[in-house]
Order: C-alpha cells, then sequence, then structure tokens
C-alpha cells in the first residue's frame, strides 16, 4: 500500500512538471552542458593535459559534469516540490488523508530524484554519441561509458534531490535564504574531500575521479605536475597524452559501497526532513502563524448569521445601510514619485529591525574602514545581505498572484517598473553607500566606476529574470553563485563589485554597463508582453 | 459610456476554445453573466479586463479598441478576478494604498476613499493588520475594495462572493445596486440568486457560446406556463428526472416536492407555479444541450 502511495506520489508530481513550460527549459541546460562538455568547454583536464577519449573518458568527463553543475542548478530545478503542492493547494486535500509524512516524503524524492535523473540521462545519451562522434578509440565499452553516471552522478542528484526537499521542509531555509545558503553548501561540499584528503566525504565522486586518473596519468605522463581540475576552459587547448588510455575507476565492492553510502546518506536527509514538514498546515508555518497569533489575541466581533432571502432584490441590510462612497474627483496621479514611494515600502515591508541594523553597520564600516576593506570584503558582505530584496524585483506579481489586479492598471509600464528598478538601485546604493564615498574621496574614479556598474548591474539582473521567470529562485541562485565566484573568491571579470579586475576594472564596468542596458530592455520588453497579453 | 463586444473568441493551447464568437453591447446598468463553471465567463471577464487578448473579434470601449489602447479602458476599469492574491507582509491599508499609487489615484484623494472602503466592506476594525492573516472572506473584501478604488466607470466581477458570508453577500449585492445607476457593472457568477437580486440585465453562456441575453423578465417569460409542481415517492424521484426537467426538489412528510420544468402538465395532479429565474437559467441550459447532442434529451 505504502509503495503504491510512494509511486504514486512521486508519478503525479514528475507528470506535472514535465508537462510544464519550464521543463523544456532544464531539459535544454543539460544539453548545453553535454554541448560544452563534448567541445571541452566544459572538462576534465590534468594540467594542461588530456587523456585519448576512451569509453571511460568520456563517461566520467560527462558524469562529472552532471555530477557538478546538475546537482548545483538542479537543486532550483527541484525545490518546489512540497511549495507546488502548496500553491495549488492539493497539499491541504492530501493532509486530510491517512498519508504519511513519510510516505509523502519518499514520493517526493523520487519525483526530485526523476527529474533530475532525466537530465543525467541526456548527458549519459550525448557521451554515448560523442564517443562515436569524436572517435578517439574505436572501442566501445558500455559499461565504462555509463558506470560513471549510475555510480556517481546518480547518488550525487538523489542527494541534491534530497537536500532540497529537506531546505523545503524547514521554515526558514524555505525560501530565498535557502536558495542562496545552497551556493556556500554545494562549494563546501566540492572542497571537503581535496581539503581533508577523505574520500567518503567526495559526494560528486571528483575526488575519486581525480585520485585514479592522476595515479594514472603519473604513470603515463612524464613531467606530468599532478594538476587535476573540472574547469570552464574557454579557448584554453588541451594536449592530448597519447600515452594515457584511463582505463576508468575500477568499481570494487568497497568503492561501490561508497558510492551507494551516498544514496544511504541521501535518505537519512529525507528522513530527517519529516518532524520540520508541516504537512500543509497554515498554522505551523511561520510567518503567518505569528501574524495568525496575533490576529487570534484580538478577535472580531463575529457577524450574526442573516438568512438568505428568498426574493432578494436589494434589499437593506439587516445591520444598517451601505456607508456611501464619495465620488472620486480630481485629476489622476502618474507620477513616478509616487509609484517609487509605494514599490519601496512594498520592497522594505517585513523585515527585522536587525535586518536594517547590519546593513546600517555594513555601510558605517564600509565609511569607516580601509578603503580596500571598504570596497573588498565590507562592499562584498553589503551586497550579498539585501538579496531578498532584489529577488523580489519583477517577480513579486507572480509570486503573490496580484498579475490580474496589477496588470490590468493604467500606464503601468512607463511607472511601474521603472519605480521598482529604482527601488532596487537605490538599495544597492545606499548599502553599499559607504564604499561608495570612501572610493570618491580618495578620487578613485575607475573604481568608482566598477561600483556604479555593480550597482546598476545587481538589481536589474534581479528585475530581468525576475519578470522573465516569475520567481525568485533563478536570481538567487545565480546571484548567490555569481558572489561566490566573482567577488568572494576574485576572479577577475566576474567581481560585479570591481575590486578584483584591477587594471581591467574600466573595462569590465563598462561591460557591466552593457549587460545592464541590455538585462534592462529584456525586462521592459518582458513585462510589456505581460501587459499586452495573458 | 459603452461597451461594445464584437465577435470575441479564445483559443487556448491544446485548441479549446475558451470563448467563441461573443458579442455583446452595453450601457450603464448591471449585467448578471451566468453560466455553468467552464462556461467561459472568467475568459470574457480576464479579456475585458485587459488581461487576456481574444484570439478573434475585438471589444470597444468608449469606441476604442481595449487590445490597441488597453489604457483607455484600465483607467476606467474595476477589476476583482475570481482568483487574485495578496502581499502577506501588508496590511489593507497599506495594500490599497499601493494599488491606489498604481491606479493613478491621487494620495489624498486615495486616502480618503481608502477609510470609506474599509468601512463598506467592513474591515475597519482589522485594517491594521497583515493581510496574511486574514480569511478567504476578508481577502475578498479586500479584493471588492481595490476594485473601487478608483472610482470606476466599468466595474467587472468575477465570481465576487465566493467565500462571503450571507450579511457580506446581501451587503454586496446591495452595493452593486447602488453603483450600477452611474457605470457599467458586469457581475459574473454561477449563483442565479446573485444575479436575480441585482442585475437588469442577463446573459446566458454555456461552452464559451452566448444562449440568451435579455431582461430578467424577458428570461422569466421563457418559461412562463412551464414550471409545475410535483408531489411523488422519493423511490420515484430519479424517474422523474429521467423524464423530465427538475430544477429543485424538497422531501416533505407526503412525498417529494419537484419543481418540473415542461412545456404539459407532468401528470394531472401537478400544479402550476410561478417560474424563476433558475427554473429559465436551467431550462435555457437544457435547450441548448439538446441541441448540442440531438441523442439525449429532457422534456
Amino acid at each position: 500500500m505504502s509503495i503504491r502511495a510512494i509511486y504514486h506520489i512521486a508519478r503525479a508530481d514528475f507528470l506535472e512538471r514535465v508537462r510544464r513550460y519550464s521543463f523544456p527549459v532544464t531539459l535544454l541546460f543539460a544539453v548545453y552542458l553535454a554541448y560544452a562538455a563534448g567541445t571541452g568547454k566544459a572538462a576534465l583536464r590534468l594540467g594542461d593535459y588530456r587523456g585519448v577519449y576512451t569509453s571511460a573518458w568520456i563517461g566520467v568527463n560527462m558524469a562529472m559534469v552532471a555530477s557538478c553543475f546538475i546537482s548545483l542548478v538542479g537543486f532550483y530545478v527541484v525545490k518546489n516540490a512540497i511549495e507546488r503542492d502548496r500553491a495549488t493547494r492539493v497539499g491541504e486535500i492530501l493532509a486530510a488523508t491517512p498519508l504519511t509524512h513519510t510516505v509523502y516524503l519518499l514520493g517526493k524524492w523520487f519525483s526530485n530524484t526523476a527529474i533530475l535523473g532525466v537530465q543525467v540521462a541526456v548527458l549519459a545519451l550525448a557521451s554515448i554519441i560523442m564517443q562515436f562522434v569524436v572517435a578517439e578509440d574505436p572501442h566501445f565499452d558500455l559499461w565504462a561509458l555509463l558506470s560513471p553516471f549510475l555510480l556517481l552522478a546518480l547518488p550525487a542528484v538523489m542527494l541534491t534531490g534530497a537536500i532540497a526537499l529537506l531546505f523545503e521542509a524547514m521554515p526558514i531555509l524555505r525560501g530565498g535564504i535557502g536558495n542562496v545558503m545552497w551556493v556556500f553548501a554545494w562549494g563546501m561540499g566540492i572542497a571537503l574531500a581535496p581539503l581533508t584528503g577523505l574520500e567518503w566525504l567526495d559526494f560528486t565522486g571528483l575526488f575519486t575521479t581525480m585520485e585514479s586518473m592522476t595515479r594514472a596519468a603519473r604513470a603515463a605522463i612524464p613531467g606530468y605536475n599532478g594538476e587535476f581540475g573540472l574547469q570552464i576552459a574557454l579557448g584554453r587547448p588541451t594536449i592530448l597524452a597519447t600515452g594515457l588510455r584511463w582505463p576508468g575507476i575500477r568499481w570494487d565492492l568497497p568503492q561501490v559501497l561508497l558510492r551507494l553510502g551516498w544514496v544511504g546518506v541521501a535518505l537519512a536527509i529525507v528522513l530527517l526532513s519529516i518532524p520540520w514538514f508541516d504537512r500543509f498546515d497554515p498554522a505551523r508555518r511561520r510567518m503567518l502563524s505569528h501574524a495568525r497569533r496575533r490576529f487570534r489575541q484580538e478577535p472580531i466581533t463575529a457577524p450574526a448569521a442573516v438568512a438568505e432571502p428568498t426574493a432578494a432584490r436589494a434589499q437593506p441590510t439587516p445591520r444598517g445601510a451601505l456607508v456611501h462612497l464619495s465620488p472620486l474627483r480630481g485629476p489622476r496621479s502618474w507620477g513616478v514619485y509616487r509609484m517609487f514611494a509605494a514599490e519601496l515600502r512594498l520592497a522594505l515591508k517585513g523585515y527585522p529591525w536587525w535586518w536594517y541594523a547590519l546593513a546600517g553597520g555594513l555601510i558605517v564600516a564600509q565609511g569607516a574602514s580601509p578603503l580596500e576593506i571598504s570596497r573588498g570584503p565590507l562592499l562584498t558582505a553589503a551586497w550579498i545581505w539585501p538579496v531578498l530584496l532584489w529577488s523580489a524585483m519583477g517577480a513579486r506579481e507572480a509570486r503573490y498572484g496580484t498579475e490580474n489586479l496589477i496588470f490590468s492598471a493604467p500606464r503601468l509600464l512607463s511607472r511601474q517598473l521603472p519605480a521598482g528598478w529604482l527601488v532596487g538601485v537605490l538599495i544597492a546604493a545606499v548599502t553599499g553607500g559607504g564604499a561608495a564615498v570612501r572610493l570618491l574621496l580618495a578620487r578613485n574614479y575607475s573604481g568608482f566606476l566598477g561600483w556604479l556598474a555593480g550597482a546598476l548591474f545587481i538589481p536589474t539582473l534581479a528585475l530581468a529574470l525576475g519578470v522573465w521567470t516569475g520567481s525568485s529562485r533563478p536570481f538567487e541562485g545565480l546571484f548567490a553563485a555569481l558572489w561566490y565566484i566573482g567577488p568572494l573568491n576574485h576572479v577577475p571579470g566576474l567581481d560585479f563589485t570591481g575590486c578584483a579586475n584591477g587594471a581591467h576594472t574600466v573595462k569590465d564596468a563598462c561591460c557591466y554597463l552593457v549587460l545592464t542596458a541590455g538585462l534592462l530592455i529584456s525586462a521592459f520588453f518582458g513585462r510589456r508582453q505581460q501587459l499586452r497579453c495573458g | 459610456m459603452e461597451l461594445i463586444i464584437e465577435g470575441v473568441s479564445k483559443l487556448y493551447r491544446g485548441k479549446v476554445w475558451g470563448l467563441r464568437g461573443f458579442s455583446l453591447a452595453l450601457g450603464p446598468g448591471v449585467l448578471g453573466l451566468l453560466g455553468p463553471n467552464g462556461a467561459g465567463k472568467s475568459t470574457l471577464m480576464r479579456i475585458l479586463a485587459t488581461v487576456t487578448r481574444p484570439t478573434e473579434g475585438r471589444a470597444l470601449w468608449n469606441a476604442e479598441d481595449i487590445v490597441d489602447s488597453p489604457d483607455a479602458v484600465r483607467c476606467a476599469l474595476g477589476y476583482l478576478p475570481q482568483d487574485f492574491g495578496v502581499y502577506p507582509n501588508l496590511n489593507a491599508v497599506e495594500f490599497l494604498e499601493y494599488l491606489a499609487a498604481v491606479k493613478g489615484v491621487e494620495a489624498s484623494a486615495a486616502r480618503k476613499r481608502i477609510v470609506e472602503l474599509l468601512e463598506l466592506v467592513n474591515l475597519t476594525d482589522v485594517a491594521k493588520r497583515p493581510l496574511g492573516g486574514y480569511s478567504g472572506g476578508m481577502r475578498q473584501r479586500v479584493g471588492i475594495a481595490q476594485a473601487l478604488l478608483n472610482d470606476p466607470q466599468l466595474l467587472i466581477v468575477d465570481e465576487p462572493t465566493a467565500g462571503l458570508d450571507p450579511e457580506e453577500r446581501v451587503r454586496f449585492r446591495n452595493l452593486l445596486s447602488e453603483l450600477s445607476g452611474e457605470r457599467i457593472v458586469i457581475l459574473s457568477t454561477h449563483i442565479v440568486s446573485d444575479v436575480e437580486a441585482v442585475a437588469a440585465r442577463i446573459a446566458l453562456i454555456d461552452r464559451g457560446q452566448l444562449i440568451v441575453q435579455g431582461a430578467p423578465e424577458a428570461l422569466l417569460q421563457t418559461v412562463s406556463g412551464r414550471v409545475w409542481e410535483v408531489v411523488v415517492p422519493s423511490p420515484e424521484l430519479d424517474a422523474l428526472r429521467q423524464r423530465y426537467l427538475v430544477s429543485s426538489a424538497a422531501h416533505r412528510s407526503d412525498g417529494v416536492h419537484a419543481r418540473v420544468v415542461a412545456d404539459h402538465a407532468p401528470g394531472a395532479a401537478a400544479r402550476p407555479l410561478e417560474p424563476s429565474l433558475e427554473d429559465a437559467y436551467l431550462s435555457a441550459l437544457a435547450v441548448r444541450r439538446t441541441q448540442a447532442a440531438p441523442c439525449g434529451g429532457t422534456a
């Protein structure tokens, strides 16, 4: 009975997801990954070398791309299994059935796994095609090609699916905070095994692959320095080490059990979600329960029941006459300022005092610290703090279902969109204001240009993604990843604060400004399309 | 002030027609749009509210095409959709202030209007509480208030009484009656009593097409002399339903008192009744469906 229930929960969830228009987009992502891996844009490298494209190499290369990138991005793809049931109100129907939390969550986990599994399967299929297209090695070994997908990529995406479910079940991680946290959790997960040297901490299989490949490379490539990585190497060619015909990972029993252990960890995480899962009880939801507690302390006077009049042609109500509305006279107010004030209040509403206190503290600290600290780590921190304010831009109407109310209002495109964008820019300018003042005082105009580009780029990216996707998650995931790679890890070009770009600060700032203009135009057209038809 | 709908159709993905060749001309007053679930009422409402584009046909607001110049109608529009959301962290006043800014209502006029509207919909006492804690009926009243925020000339309300308690429902009907003199009100519902109470004109819609439209009296005329009361034992009710259109039935000590719509008296003991709008509505639907599927049939 339970297995049947698990199957049907997983099946219904899977079908509902694959029939949504967003699913082909996620498949396109998998196809792009396959293309990137197939053309060497995202590939395993042994320093400047690579081995012969045997079945084993191609399989593990594609599997690692799947394991690492689908586990990162796939989290955002599947982190709506419970939320969808909440939004569609199917959850309340399910909650009133004998369905147990375990059965429900296991069903959702299998569905998450199936969705991500389809993406892994796309890459597996691509790896078969790649071997025949590249034809570097005529010997086709199906097990060597597919075993990395089964034993490396699949456990990784199963774990991702389970963590997504845990995040959805935990109130604090359900929203934007969880979306941002995942980038850090994923980054730590990837780094843990290489840093500690402990293979059992390697959830993606990258460390296991590294151990096996570098061992083979040392024997086959003279002067090989031990470098290894899964790199996005645009235009950086590799040298084919013809002597390196890597046979693949040796799948002995301990190795297989180690990988299957991650399936066990994923299962444990699903079970860990059970006490957090609120079973769609609104009273257990943190934010609403707080509001409702206050609400119940001051009960509303219940209106007396009134019988339906049989011939109800406009009779006076039993409790008195209607309030008469004064006619609305005077001109309409189409100024952007009023709209800006309304959008600003909407954006800032609902944040606790300590949120403002910390934002204020960061502004003061930027002003009081040495320039490099101010525009470096402090600005970096200051510009991740309002991520949830930005991520609501453009997506708020879809998220709260207010499109019908708002999109039927006049002159919206020329007022609401610019007002919302200006609010986002203002938030960036204020939260990073300390660093801007320091840059201007130091007459570091190129640095200020970099800062300005960042302050314009962040809210514009948020607005464009929000308008086009109707969701906060794409911006939260992408921005957190970009923030992690660029400002935090000082990758030149990707540091949108302009701090790590050195001599290229002005050039990079100009690139960001051009990108910002493009994003703004795309947001405008996206919203225009929403306003013109449904 | 006029709204003219000319041959409006909407084709959804999957080649499903939500609306087909719908035409109607409207002046001030309440139009009750009646139809069963899935008839196309909400599709028509969304098209008139400029939320959805028609696939064919056009709608003219004071001679301006609402697709080509949506702002012309949007400036005059109050729209209460069937499903809508609210921002849970805002209270009712803040939410209405936000929508007033969106609709271009001048700030001081908006403040006064919001106070009146909150009193009108009985939410003054809870106006400062976050909307996230409101019940469904209270949210619906917020929806009603926002629809009236800009003193609209065209008020479109889609299933407005859903979730309202009986008292609020009657209040809302009275409000529509009061508002109707100076504006066009389109009330879409499947609850006949709501329409009966306020509509000066009724349009019946089924499967995306307009079946009949006119004054309630004209609709009632279509079943005049065709409504009967028959008393049958409980076990015979199903057989009666097979043969006739039974618009209602009530169990009494002497059997089931069934209200039957039929051209001729369904039995010697049948007693003629005053027709109701519900009888007319059900009869029109039954006739339409009989025509659409000639093998089936109702008396």
